[in-house]
């Protein structure tokens, strides 16, 4: 049986390799150097601000919430399976991602949970390098098609940058076994990227798009710090309803500051603008590669009194938007008629659209409280992590959640809620509240409302005391996230689930062991 | 009516195929935001036919000019301006701060109708209240063949919405609806005389814009302008108004009976066209009841206002790709801070969400500033002498030279190179290699390379380029943009009756000085 599978998935590559033009022209292949211009190697060591990740493009099989297997189209991981199965973010520095595959090669269903290997799927020692052997790009299309076929994630694997990073992002398309009748191509296209190259940008009809058996490596520097989110943009209303859809986060520079926040905020100000201006204020209208300091830093030095050591969602000046513990959520929906014509052949309808799962992160409630990776059996019979995001909210007591939200619905607009503890929306669209003149428009409300192609930024705060000074919000304590649009807290014909998760109040969180003490249980 | 190849590679290859060609024909059809002068406008709301891109004929009701209009705005004018007895969205008006405007609103509508008005959301309207008018529950209405008479003054500048207010949820969905602009009356000093005036005239491009700031506020100034306008079709409601249309009446609230839910909408459209009509030209001759389109272009560094409305009944995710717009005002209320208003206070948004009667006017800008490789694949390797070229920072850190074809180039990635080992003529030694182009798809708005305009588009891919010259919406040795699609992103609206592509879509190109922007195409 594991033959004829694997001889299956060798099918399509084994095509690429038949109308090969040469070892210059390999269709597949990873792009990751150990060192660029503006990074260079350390002490001889490849830069760490290079970060990379490979991904599959192609299809595969979730588990909704009334526990139905439903056919995707997806990006899987083809890089940092270790991670993705851990429900982080897959993306690696040049020396985690640069491995060779040999000494552990990868299997059909990979990862599984306890799953141990970073590094770039199929990467081995090229014969032709000179010297021969090196690791340079080449890969093994066996084991990519091994992993990469049907292994479609939902959400997509998780990106996670730092700002001043340079971020190689292959997209290896493996082509969709399940709609042999189909050639589709697959694009990235990073969602609200500022000063966005066309050429980068995933839309086919503007640029270019990787056909089956090849792969096509993205380079942006990485762009302003916030919560952006990435998707396929190939017949956009088929390919996102059907799954193509991701998040990508962009860590603030301030993350690495040590002295005062808004002198540092004023210097990297002014970096952005060539050198010459203040710093205090924006220089052009869409503050590009700048954020205003915040109203009441000395103007002159910029110091507003607050000294970094945290983790912040974005470049404040001033601490505001610090976090103990974040979490990024996709609000989406599937329409399971869709998912399921879109398997079977049959003519798709657009204009009778209707989402009938409602996920935070590929789940539905309680599917969204169940640790670790979910898994679902393809119609190859093997088990492969589907669904590794749990949206799990453990928030240490008296301390504060970030939750990265986007939205990736094709249909319509959804409410997300929360029941106790209050939301501060302190972002939007990927840009921090504030005005040009550096006052905080940020706010506190009990719901936030997306439809596809929105996100935000919102703190749960849970650091408030009572008048008698003990906490609000005491460990142990459980809340509720959820939609208040009533229809999208169901599984289809269940008709409680979809859009819900918790919010669990807990004695402490330790970063080392990543050991929560202390939660409420179930 | 469904189509059963919708899936097919074929199908799609030959709708993307008819898109690049319908393009095509038109030439470069680039937009601008024209419309009619008043202060005084005679309208009529009256029935017609629109066109979709899928060939259906929609049956329709819609504003339009019961008489030629005073005059037509832009002042460069364009070609086959005209104000048709009935469009959709229906004529936009443009007046000046401060001017007191009159329209007068003919009630064309079949008698079935019934009565019809106009809401002016934000102004203070006055009516009048003589024979052929009636009392409305938002507004006083026009009795069927008769006029009525709304007056107010045009307080503050902006872009606001202007529908029905008679049985909304049927008129609006008909095609009642369009947008009023109000242009400021004092220009802000700093917006009067820009570099990127300066560079226009350079380039010898005509200067269609209404004004020069969008408000009376420094920091309001823009380089070039568009209208969008979201609205969406559900033609079992215009069926149902056509088979009634006929039916005798005397009823101010009509004799239709027009079952408005459930709402499924199938056709979804910016200024009243779906894609790809919408990016043909202003009055184009193949769309007598829809004049405007939404077809942006702008170069590195201008200031692009967009005016947004929501008509229709939904919302839409209106996504803009390339950068984020700075939202200046809402309904014509600039959005200022707090404590010091001369600096704006609206946010920063990639996605600009329209709900249904509201407005706002936004900034876009793209200069590709960060990308951390020369655009333009500049280089100062002294083997590649055509890939020179200077970057001289101002004070923000552009090529300060309105007359060089790299105007508004980031000097930050000046010179960058983004290939390892190019074999064109650009920088090489960059972080990456680009695919075989044996292996990829080619878009119809690709410009053929991944640097900006012609000219570094000729020396990137040499002699033959790839796609050949000529064949597609965006040709490589012509104008060679960077194309973004602007859309909404709630992905099922950019279909036109389960076709995709269609819909709430176009495409913005960020074209380089070499190219020539004639928004009169």
């Amino acid at each position: 049986m594991v033959s004829i599978h694997r001889f299956v998935r060798l099918l399509p590559a084994m095509a690429v390799l038949l109308f090969a033009w040469g070892a210059v022209a390999q269709s597949f292949r990873v792009q990751c150097p150990t060192s660029t211009a503006i990074h260079p190697l350390i002490g001889g060591a490849p830069n760490p601000s290079i970060k990379c990740q490979q991904i599959s493009g192609g299809d595969g099989f979730a588990t909704m919430g009334d526990g139905t297997q439903t056919y995707l189209f997806g990006f899987g991981p083809l890089s940092g399976l270790a991670d993705i199965v851990k429900g982080l973010p897959g993306t690696q520095p040049a020396s985690g991602f640069n491995l060779d595959n040999s000494p552990n090669l990868p299997n059909i269903g990979d990862p599984q949970p306890g799953y141990g290997f970073n590094g770039a799927v199929g990467l081995v020692p090229d014969p032709e390098s000179d010297p021969a052997g090196q690791l340079t790009g080449h890969v093994d299309p066996r084991l990519i098609m091994d992993v990469g076929v049907m292994n479609a994630n939902q959400p997509a694997p998780l990106f996670a940058i730092d700002e001043d990073d340079e971020f190689f992002l292959t997209l290896t398309n493996v082509g969709q076994v399940m709609r042999p009748d189909l050639f589709e191509q697959h694009t990235v296209h990073f969602h609200g990227y500022p000063n966005a190259s066309s050429f980068y940008d995933g839309v086919p009809d503007a640029s270019i798009a990787i056909n089956v058996g090849g792969s096509f490596t993205y380079y942006y520097l990485a762009p302003e710090a916030g919560t952006y989110f990435w998707h396929c943009h190939i017949s956009p209303p088929e390919h996102l309803q059907m799954g193509m859809v991701g998040q990508i986060y962009v860590r603030p520079r301030q993350n690495r500051v040590t002295g005062d926040l808004g002198v540092a905020l004023k210097a990297a100000n002014t970096v952005a603008a060539y050198g010459g201006t203040t710093g205090v204020t924006c220089n052009d209208i869409l503050c590009t590669g700048q954020t205003p300091l915040p109203a009441g830093a000395n103007a002159t030095t910029g110091a507003t009194g607050v000294n970094g050591g945290g983790m912040y969602a974005y470049n404040d000046g001033d601490g505001s938007t610090r976090f103990d513990v974040e979490y990024p959520i996709q609000m989406m929906g599937f329409d399971p008629n869709f998912h399921f014509v879109g398997m079977t052949f049959n003519p798709e309808s657009f204009t009778d659209m209707k989402d009938k799962y409602f996920m935070l992160s590929g789940r539905s409630y309680p599917d969204t409280i169940s640790p670790g990776t979910m898994q679902t059996q393809s119609t190859d019979g093997t088990l492969h992590s589907s669904q590794p995001l749990p949206t799990i909210i453990n928030i240490p007591a008296g301390g504060r959640a970030l939750l990265r939200i986007s939205d990736l619905s094709v249909t319509e607009f959804s409410t997300l809620a929360s029941l106790g503890i209050p939301m501060k929306v302190i972002g939007i669209n990927a840009r921090l509240l504030r005005d040009t003149a550096g006052n905080d428009l940020s706010y506190y409300t009990n719901s936030i409302t997306l439809g596809g192609g929105e996100s935000l930024d919102v703190i749960l705060d849970a650091s408030g005391t009572n008048p008698d000074s003990t906490p609000k919000y005491p460990a142990g304590s459980k809340f509720y996230l959820y939609s208040p649009n009533l229809d999208h807290l169901s599984n289809d014909a269940e008709n409680f689930g979809g859009m819900m998760t918790e919010v669990n109040i807990c004695a402490s969180f330790d970063p080392t062991t990543k050991v929560w003490t202390g939660c409420p249980s179930i | 009516m469904r189509d059963t190849n919708t899936k097919t590679l074929v199908g799609r290859l030959l709708r993307g195929a008819a898109a690049a060609f319908v393009s095509l024909l038109a030439v470069p059809a680039q937009a601008g935001v024209p419309g009619i002068t008043g202060p005084t406008f005679n309208l009529r709301a009256g029935p017609a036919y629109i066109s979709q891109p899928d060939g259906a004929s929609i049956y329709s009701w819609g504003y339009g000019c019961s008489q030629s209009p005073a005059g037509f705005l832009p002042v460069v004018g364009m070609p086959n301006q005209n104000c048709p007895d009935m469009q959709i969205p229906g004529p936009t008006l443009i007046v000046h701060q401060g001017d007191m405007v009159t329209v007068n609103l003919t009630n064309n509508l079949p008698a079935a109708a019934g009565n019809t008005s106009i809401l002016f959301p934000g102004f203070q309207v006055t009516a009048s209240s003589g024979v052929g008018t009636a009392v409305g529950v938002l507004a006083r209405e026009a009795v069927n063949g008769s006029t009525v008479t709304y007056t107010f003054t045009a307080t503050t500048p902006g872009t606001r919405a202007y529908y029905s207010g008679t049985q909304g949820d049927l008129q609006i969905e008909m095609g009642l609806y369009g947008a009023i602009i109000v242009l400021p009356n004092t220009v802000p000093p700093n917006c009067s005389s820009t570099l990127n005036d300066q560079a226009k005239a350079a380039n010898s491009e005509l200067d269609f814009r209404l004004a020069k700031a969008a408000y009376s506020h420094a920091a309001t100034c823009y380089d070039r302008e568009y209208l969008f306008q979201f609205s969406e079709i559900d033609p079992a409601i215009h069926r149902q108004a056509e088979e009634q249309k006929g039916v005798p009446c005397t009823n101010n609230s009509g004799c239709m009976v027009v079952e408005t839910e459930v709402y499924k909408p199938a056709y979804y459209m910016i200024n009243g066209r779906s894609m790809p009509d919408n990016m043909d030209p202003h009055y184009a001759v193949q769309y007598p009841r829809q004049p405007y389109n939404g077809n942006p272009h702008m170069h590195p560094g201008e200031l692009t206002l967009l005016r947004i409305i929501g008509q229709g009944r939904w919302q839409h995710p209106f996504h803009e790709h390339g950068n984020h717009v700075r939202v200046l005002a809402r309904d014509g209320n600039l959005l200022l801070s707090e404590t010091d208003t001369t600096k704006l206070a609206g946010p920063l948004l990639f996605t600009t969400t329209t709900t249904p009667g509201q407005a706002m006017d936004g900034i876009f800008v793209w200069t590709g500033k960060g990308l951390n490789w020369d655009v333009f694949g500049h280089t100062n390797d002294p083997l590649k002498p055509t890939a020179a070229a200077t970057c001289t920072p101002d004070a923000n850190g552009y090529h300060n030279d309105p007359t060089a074809p790299n105007y508004y180039e980031w000097c930050g990635d000046h010179n960058k190179a983004l290939e390892s080992k190019p074999f064109g003529n650009v920088g090489s030694g960059g972080p990456v290699t680009l695919p075989d182009p044996g292996i990829v798809a080619n878009g119809p708005w690709y410009g053929g390379s991944p640097y900006l305009g012609p000219n570094a588009t000729t020396r990137a891919v040499g002699s033959t380029p790839i796609p050949p010259s000529g064949t597609v919406a965006n040709s490589p040795t012509d104008e060679a943009g960077f194309a973004f699609m602007w859309h909404s992103h709630n992905e099922r609206e950019i279909t036109t009756n389960n076709i995709f592509p269609g819909g709430m879509l176009m495409m913005m190109l960020v074209d380089s000085r070499e190219f020539v922007i004639n928004e009169s195409l």
